[in-house]
C-alpha cells in the first residue's frame, strides 16, 4: 500500500456535499421551555404531547452526556444549535408532489432518491425528511388500500393520536438516555409506519433525511408498530452536505413487533464524514430498538459509512417467546471518523434466538469500535445467540476494537461469541492484481466480500447503492 | 432378543417412525436398508433413549424387558448397543477413561466382577489391535480429530468391550475403505454367537458379502415396508427403492 | 475514605525494614487519594466489593506457630517459603536452595539487595492499572524476591504459600512477591494461597510482579485454593523483555471473593505470553479474572485460554482485554474463553475485548456460554456410564484439557484429584477420571 495512494483516500470528495439554496424557516439557535414550545406550536400539537416534551427536557436537564464510548470530540454546545428548521416554502404543506419546491425535488434527484416517477419505478414508498420537516410521503394512497398507515409522526399526532400515546416512548423511554431524553424535548419530525394485524405490506417503505441548513440538528423520531402477524421492510437513507461545523443528529427510533410480526429495518447511512483533517461531520448519536413480542423478528441492516462521529446501538429486546433478533452490520470508517457502534440483545422469552454479524472496515486514521450486549435472563430458557464480529484494517493508522459484553444468568441458554481482526493481506491483494485487477479494484472486491453476509441481508437496490458507497468511501485508500 | 410391535415416534412434532413391527431372534443378523430420511437412524436413537424423541404408540422389549421405560444407561446394561452414524466427539474426556467407564458400568450390572487395570488395558489393547487402530488413540479425546473410518472403528472397538446382546450398527460400514470395511466385518463376523443378535443399517449390499444376513428388510416412509432374505438386497442394489414405493 | 479503607491502612501498623517506609509513604499516600470503586466503574461492573463492608483488623503480629493441618497445598521438591497471616513460618519451610538462585524475604534483605528490591518494586504495575496497589504498598511490611541471575536455569521448581489462619476473627493480610529473571535464565515458580478451616476470615492484598528478562523464561502458577469467607482482591503484574516467554497457569477455587488482574506488559520484540486459567467458583461465591496483555512492540505473540464452570448460586467474571500499541505491527494474539453454568441461579459475564491500533496484526478471540451438551451426554450413558458419573467425567473433560497442559508433573498430580473432587465428592463418580 502506498503511502501516495493513501493520502489520496484521505482527500477524496464527499459525493452528497452539495448545499440547496432553499429559503427557509430556521429557529434562532439556543434551547429553552420556549423552544420546545415554539416547536410544539408550530407543529399544533395537543397540549399532552407539549408536556411530554417539557418533561424529557427536564430530565435532560439533569443527565450527563454519556462518556463511556470509545470516541473523541469537543464538547457540544447545545445553545448553538438550532432546534427547528423548515424549508419556507414548505410553511404550508404541499396538497401534491406537484406543488413540491422543484429545487428541492432537484435535490433528491441529485441524492438519487427514488422520490417521484423514480419511486414509481422501484416501487418505494418514500418519506423525505429534509431537515426537520417531513416533505412529502409518496404512495400514500395505495398503501392506504391495504390498510397500512406510513405518515410523518407530525401528522400522526393528529390523525392517529391513540396509537402515538400508547406507542411514542414505550420502547425507548424519554429519559433512556441523555440524547433519547434531547430528542424526546425536541423532536422535529420523523415517519410513523402501522401495518394492521396479518397484513404484509405491499412494498417496501423508505425515508431519506437529509440536514441542508447549517448549525440545525436533526431530531427525528421514527415508530413503527407492526401488528400481529404483519410484516413490514422499511429503508432509510441518510446524507447532509459539507459544513465545516460539526453538526448534531441525534434520533430516536422505536419498532414494535407485536406477536407473530416480523419488521426489516434496514438503513444506508452516509451523513456527511467531515474533511480529511476531521473538520465538520455530523455527530450521529442514535437511539434505535426494538421490542420483539411472541414468535415476532426484529432485523436491523446497517451500513454506516458517513458521520464524523457514530454513536448507535441498535437493540432488540426479545421479550416474547421464540422471538428472533438480528443484527446485520458494516461499518466503514476513513479519515479522521470515529464509530462506536453494535447492538444489544437482551433475551427475555424462552426460545428466543438472536443472531449478530457485524463487519468493520477502518482505514486511514480513524476508530471503529463494536460494542455489542448479550444478555441471557434467567427466564430466557433453551435462548441462543451467536455472533460474529470481524475487523478489517486498511493503513497502519487507523484503529479498530471489539467490546462485546455476554451476561447469561440461564444455563441452557447457548451463547457463542467470535472475534477476529486482520488486515487485507499482501497475498490476497497479489492474487487480485495478478488475475489483473488494479490494487484499488482489488481492495474494492476484498472489502465487498468481507461485508457479503451483511449485504446479502439489504433489500436489492439498497444492496447495490451499499456496495457502490463502500467502493466509493474507500477510492484510493490502497495502492 | 427383540420384539418391535407398531411403534411410533417423532421429533420435534414431526413423526418419523409410523407403525414399525420387527423381531429379531437370538444369534440372528438383519439388515436394515432404505432411502435417505426413512427412519433407520431414528429407530436406532429411539430404541437407545435418545433425548428429543419421543415415543407415542407402540412397544419395544429387549431379553422380554420393556425398553423404553428403561434409561439409557440401564438399556445399555441390558446388552443394548448402538454404534452410531456420527460418532460423538468429547474433547476432554479421553478415549481409555471413557471405555474403562463403560465396561465397568456395564459388568457391574451384569454381576461381573470388575476388570483390574491391567486386564483391561490388555482387553482394549487387544480390540485397537482386532479393529487396527494405534493404541495411540486409547490416549486421545473420545473422537476428538478422528477422522471419518477412525471413528467408526472406535464404536466397533467400543462393542467388543462391551460384549452386548443386540448389536445395531447404523451404517459402521459407510466412508470405510477396503480395507476397513474387511476389518470391521472381520470384527462382526468374530462376535457372533448364539447368544447375541445384529441390526446392519446400511445402504449397500456389499457388506452384506462380508457378514450374511438372515433377513433383509426395507425401511421407507417410518415402516418396514418388504423383508426377505439376502436377495433381497441384491436386487435393491439393481433396482433401487422405487420399485417399492407402491408397498410403501 | 470509607471505613474499610481507614481500616486498611491500621493493619499497617507493624514494623517494616526502614527501607521500605519511603515505599509505605507513598503508598499511604496515594491511598488516600483513592475512592473505592463502585458498580459504576466500568473494570468494577459485575463485581461488588460488598464484602468489604466486613471489619477487618490487622494481622497478629506473631506467627501463630500452630500446625496447619490439613490445608491442601501441592507438595514439591525443592525450596518452599510458607508463610502465615503474613508471617515466614521457618518451621514449615525448606529454605535449599538449587546453585544460583536467591530466594530472601525482604525483612532478611541485605543493603545491595535492599537497594535492588526497592529499585524495581512497583516497577511492573502500569500506573493506575490496580486500585488496590497502593493499599500494598502502604501495608508492606514483608515479602519475597526471588533473584535468578542470567544465564542461570532452576529446574527444581520454587513453591511459595501464603497462608491465612484467621483465628476466629477477620483480619487483612498483604502479601508481595517480586521475582527477577536475568537474560536466558529460566525458573518454575509455584505461588499457592490458602485458608486453614478454623472459621475464621482474611482478606488479602495480594501482589506478584515479574520481571522477565532478555530471552529468560518464566513458567508460573499461581492456585488460588482458598475457600469460605475469604476475599483476595490482587494479581500478576508482569513486564517481558524481548525474546522472553512467561507461561502461567492460574487457578481460582471460589471463596467470598476473589478479584485478579492479570497484566502483561510486553516491552521487547519476539516475547510470548500465555495464560491459562481456570475458575470454580460455587455455593454464593464469587471470582474475577480480569486479564491485559499489552503488545507495545512488533513480533510479539500471546495465547490465552481460560474456562469456568460456575455451579450453584455463584457467579464470575472474565474480562479479556488485548491491547496492541501502534507500533507493534505482526502481533498475533489469540483468546479463548468458555464458560458451562450448571445451575438455575449460577451467572457468568464475560467480555472478550481487543483494542487495536496497528494494522499489520492477527487477533481472535472467542467466547462461549453453555451447559454440559445434552448428546454428549446421552452418548457417555448409551455406553452404560450413568449419568451423574458422565456428568462428573463431562465437566472434569471441560477443564482437562489445561491441567492435561501444566507441564510440572508433581503439580499436574496434586490439581487432578483436587479438581476432579470439586464435581463430586464421591470417589465412584471420579474414579475413572483419576
Ligand atoms: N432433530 C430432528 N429434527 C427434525 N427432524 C429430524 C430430526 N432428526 C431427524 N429428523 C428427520 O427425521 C427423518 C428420518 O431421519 P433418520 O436420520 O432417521 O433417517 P435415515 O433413514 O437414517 O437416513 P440416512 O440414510 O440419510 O442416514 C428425516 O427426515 C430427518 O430429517
Ligand atoms: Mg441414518
Amino acid at each position: 500500500m502506498s503511502q501516495e495512494h493513501i493520502e489520496h483516500a484521505i482527500r477524496k470528495e464527499y459525493a452528497a456535499g452539495f448545499t440547496t439554496d432553499i429559503e427557509s424557516d430556521t429557529l434562532p439557535p439556543g434551547l429553552n421551555e420556549d423552544t420546545i414550545r415554539f416547536i410544539s406550536g408550530r407543529k399544533n400539537e395537543p397540549e399532552w404531547l407539549l408536556e411530554w416534551r417539557l418533561e424529557a427536557y427536564r430530565d435532560w436537564l439533569k443527565m450527563a452526556e454519556p462518556s463511556w464510548a470509545h470516541v473523541n470530540y469537543p464538547p457540544v454546545k447545545f445553545n448553538e444549535i438550532s432546534y427547528f428548521s423548515s424549508p419556507k416554502a414548505m410553511k404550508d404543506r404541499p396538497q401534491s408532489l406537484d406543488e413540491v419546491d422543484p429545487q428541492l425535488i432537484e435535490t433528491y434527484n441529485k441524492l438519487g432518491i427514488p422520490l417521484h416517477e423514480q419511486a414509481a419505478l422501484a416501487g418505494v414508498a418514500v418519506d423525505a425528511v429534509f431537515d426537520s420537516v417531513s416533505v412529502t410521503t409518496t404512495f400514500r394512497e395505495k398503501l392506504w388500500e391495504a390498510g397500512v398507515i406510513f405518515c410523518s409522526i407530525s401528522e400522526a399526532v393528529h390523525d392517529y393520536p391513540e396509537l402515538i400515546k400508547k406507542y411514542l416512548g414505550s420502547v425507548v423511554p424519554r429519559k433512556d438516555n441523555f440524547y433519547a431524553a434531547l430528542n424526546s424535548a425536541v423532536f422535529s419530525d420523523g415517519s410513523f409506519v402501522y401495518i394492521p394485524k396479518g397484513v404484509r405490506c405491499p412494498m417496501e417503505l423508505s425515508t431519506y433525511f437529509r440536514i441542508n441548513e447549517a448549525n440545525t440538528g436533526q431530531f427525528e423520531r421514527t415508530l413503527i408498530v407492526a401488528d400481529e402477524g404483519s410484516h413490514v421492510s422499511y429503508l432509510e437513507g441518510c446524507t447532509a452536505p459539507m459544513r465545516d461545523e460539526n453538526q448534531l443528529h441525534a434520533a430516536v427510533v422505536e419498532l414494535v413487533a407485536l406477536d407473530g410480526a416480523e419488521i426489516k429495518y434496514s438503513t444506508v447511512q452516509n451523513w456527511y464524514p467531515g474533511d480529511a483533517d476531521g473538520k465538520g461531520g455530523i455527530y450521529n448519536f442514535v437511539t434505535k430498538r426494538g421490542v420483539a413480542h411472541r414468535d415476532s423478528k426484529i432485523s436491523w441492516t446497517q451500513v454506516e459509512t458517513g458521520s464524523a462521529i457514530t454513536w448507535k446501538y441498535p437493540s432488540c429486546i426479545l421479550r416474547g417467546d421464540n422471538s428472533v433478533g438480528e443484527f446485520y452490520s458494516v461499518a466503514l470508517t476513513n479519515n479522521a471518523q470515529q464509530a462506536d457502534t453494535g447492538t444489544k440483545m437482551i433475551h427475555l422469552g424462552k426460545n428466543t434466538r438472536s443472531t449478530i454479524i457485524s463487519k468493520g472496515i477502518s482505514a486511514g486514521k480513524s476508530s471503529n469500535a463494536y460494542r455489542g450486549l448479550v444478555r441471557m435472563s434467567p427466564r430466557a430458557e433453551g435462548a441462543r445467540n451467536y455472533t460474529q464480529c470481524d475487523s478489517l484494517l486498511i493503513g497502519d493508522r487507523c484503529a479498530a476494537h471489539t467490546f462485546p459484553y455476554i451476561e447469561s444468568r440461564n444455563p441452557s441458554a447457548v451463547v457463542e461469541h467470535e472475534a477476529t481482526t486482520s488486515k487485507v493481506s499482501d497475498d490476497q491483494l497479489y492474487l487480485c492484481q495478478q488475475r489483473g485487477l488494479d490494487a484499488e479494484k482489488a481492495v474494492s472486491m476484498i472489502v465487498n466480500g468481507f461485508c457479503k453476509e451483511v449485504f446479502r441481508e439489504l433489500p436489492m437496490e439498497f444492496a447495490m447503492e451499499a456496495g457502490k458507497l463502500l467502493e466509493v468511501s474507500l477510492e484510493g485508500s490502497v495502492g | 432378543m427383540l420384539k418391535i410391535d407398531n411403534l411410533h415416534a417423532s421429533v420435534e412434532n414431526k413423526a418419523i417412525l409410523k407403525g414399525l413391527d420387527l423381531t429379531v431372534g437370538a444369534g440372528e443378523v438383519h439388515a436394515i436398508m432404505g432411502p435417505n430420511g426413512s427412519g433407520k437412524s431414528t429407530l436406532g436413537h429411539v430404541l437407545a433413549g435418545r433425548p428429543g424423541y419421543t415415543v407415542t404408540a407402540g412397544s419395544a422389549q429387549l431379553l422380554g424387558q420393556d425398553l423404553l421405560t428403561l434409561d439409557t444407561e440401564e438399556r445399555a446394561h441390558l446388552g443394548l448397543f448402538l454404534a452410531y452414524q456420527y460418532p460423538v466427539e468429547i474433547p476432554g474426556v479421553s478415549n481409555m477413561e471413557f471405555l474403562k467407564a463403560s465396561v465397568d458400568a456395564v459388568r457391574e450390572h451384569r454381576n461381573v466382577p470388575a476388570l483390574d487395570s491391567v486386564s483391561f488395558m490388555k482387553q482394549a489393547r487387544e480390540a485397537c489391535k482386532a479393529v487396527n487402530l494405534d493404541q495411540a488413540f486409547l490416549k486421545r479425546g473420545v473422537n476428538e480429530g478422528f477422522s471419518g473410518g477412525e471413528k467408526k472403528r472406535n464404536e466397533l472397538m467400543q462393542m467388543m468391550l462391551l460384549a452386548p446382546k443386540l448389536c445395531i450398527m447404523d451404517e459402521t460400514d459407510s466412508g470405510l475403505d477396503i480395507d476397513a470395511l474387511q476389518v470391521v466385518a472381520d470384527g462382526i463376523n468374530a462376535m457372533r454367537s448364539a447368544d447375541r443378535s445384529f441390526i446392519l443399517v446400511t445402504h449397500y449390499q456389499r457388506l452384506l458379502n462380508f457378514i450374511k444376513p438372515d433377513r433383509v428388510h426395507v425401511l421407507s416412509g417410518g415402516r418396514i415396508v418388504k423383508s426377505g432374505d439376502h436377495s433381497l438386497a441384491l436386487e435393491l442394489e439393481e433396482r433401487g427403492y422405487a420399485w417399492l414405493e407402491d408397498v410403501a | 475514605m470509607n471505613d474499610f479503607m481507614q481500616q486498611a491502612l491500621a493493619a499497617a501498623a507493624r514494623s517494616a525494614p526502614p527501607w521500605l517506609e519511603p515505599l509505605q509513604a507513598q503508598g499511604r499516600e496515594a491511598w488516600s487519594k483513592t475512592s473505592l470503586p463502585t458498580r459504576k466503574t466500568e473494570a468494577w461492573k459485575y463485581t461488588s466489593l460488598q464484602a468489604l463492608q466486613k471489619t477487618f483488623s490487622a494481622a497478629p503480629t506473631q506467627a501463630a506457630g500452630s500446625p496447619l493441618g490439613d490445608v491442601p497445598l501441592p507438595k514439591l521438591t525443592g525450596p518452599t517459603l510458607v508463610f502465615t497471616d503474613g508471617h515466614y513460618r521457618s518451621d514449615l519451610s525448606t529454605t535449599e536452595l538449587p546453585a544460583g538462585l536467591r530466594l530472601v524475604r525482604f525483612a532478611d534483605a541485605t543493603s545491595d539487595q535492599a537497594e535492588r528490591i526497592a529499585a524495581a518494586l512497583g516497577s511492573a504495575i502500569l500506573p493506575g492499572r490496580h486500585v488496590f496497589a497502593p493499599l500494598n504498598d502502604a501495608t508492606l511490611t514483608d515479602g519475597v524476591f526471588m533473584d535468578v541471575p542470567a544465564n542461570t536455569h532452576i529446574e527444581t521448581p520454587v513453591h511459595i504459600a501464603w497462608l491465612t489462619t484467621g483465628q476466629n476473627e477477620s483480619i487483612s493480610v498483604t502479601q508481595r512477591l517480586l521475582v527477577c529473571l536475568g537474560e536466558n535464565s529460566g525458573a518454575t515458580l509455584v505461588e499457592s494461597f490458602a485458608n486453614t478451616a478454623t472459621g475464621g476470615t482474611a482478606f488479602t492484598n495480594g501482589l506478584t510482579e515479574l520481571l522477565i528478562g532478555r530471552g529468560a523464561q518464566l513458567n508460573h502458577y499461581r492456585l488460588h485454593l482458598e475457600q469460605g469467607d475469604v476475599v483476595h482482591i490482587g494479581g500478576v503484574h508482569a513486564r517481558q523483555d524481548a525474546d522472553s516467554v512467561l507461561n502461567g497457569f492460574h487457578l481460582a477455587l471460589g471463596s467470598a471473593l476473589k478479584r485478579i488482574d492479570l497484566v502483561v506488559d510486553q516491552q521487547g520484540p519476539g516475547a510470548h505470553s500465555s495464560l491459562d486459567g481456570l475458575y470454580l467458583p460455587r455455593g454464593t461465591e464469587t471470582v474475577d479474572y480480569h486479564t491485559c496483555i499489552e503488545h507495545a512492540v512488533p513480533h510479539c505473540t500471546s495465547q490465552e485460554r481460560f474456562r469456568g464452570i460456575i455451579a450453584d448460586e455463584a457467579s464470575a467474571v472474565f474480562n479479556g482485554r488485548i491491547h496492541i500499541h501502534p507500533q507493534a505491527q505482526k502481533t498475533r494474539a489469540e483468546l479463548s474463553n468458555k464458560n458451562l453454568l450448571t445451575s438455575n441461579k449460577a451467572e457468568i459475564n464475560t467480555k472478550p475485548e481487543l483494542e487495536i491500533y496497528a494494522d499489520d496484526v492477527q487477533c481472535a478471540h472467542g467466547a462461549t456460554v453453555a451447559q454440559l451438551d445434552p448428546l454428549t451426554l446421552h452418548y457417555l450413558r448409551t455406553r452404560g456410564v450413568p449419568r451423574d458419573e458422565a456428568e462428573v467425567m463431562l465437566s472434569y473433560g471441560f477443564i482437562n484439557e489445561l491441567v492435561e497442559a501444566v507441564a510440572q508433573a508433581e503439580l499436574q498430580a496434586f490439581l487432578k484429584p483436587l479438581l476432579a473432587r470439586r464435581f463430586a465428592r464421591d470417589s465412584r463418580l471420579t474414579r475413572h477420571i483419576l
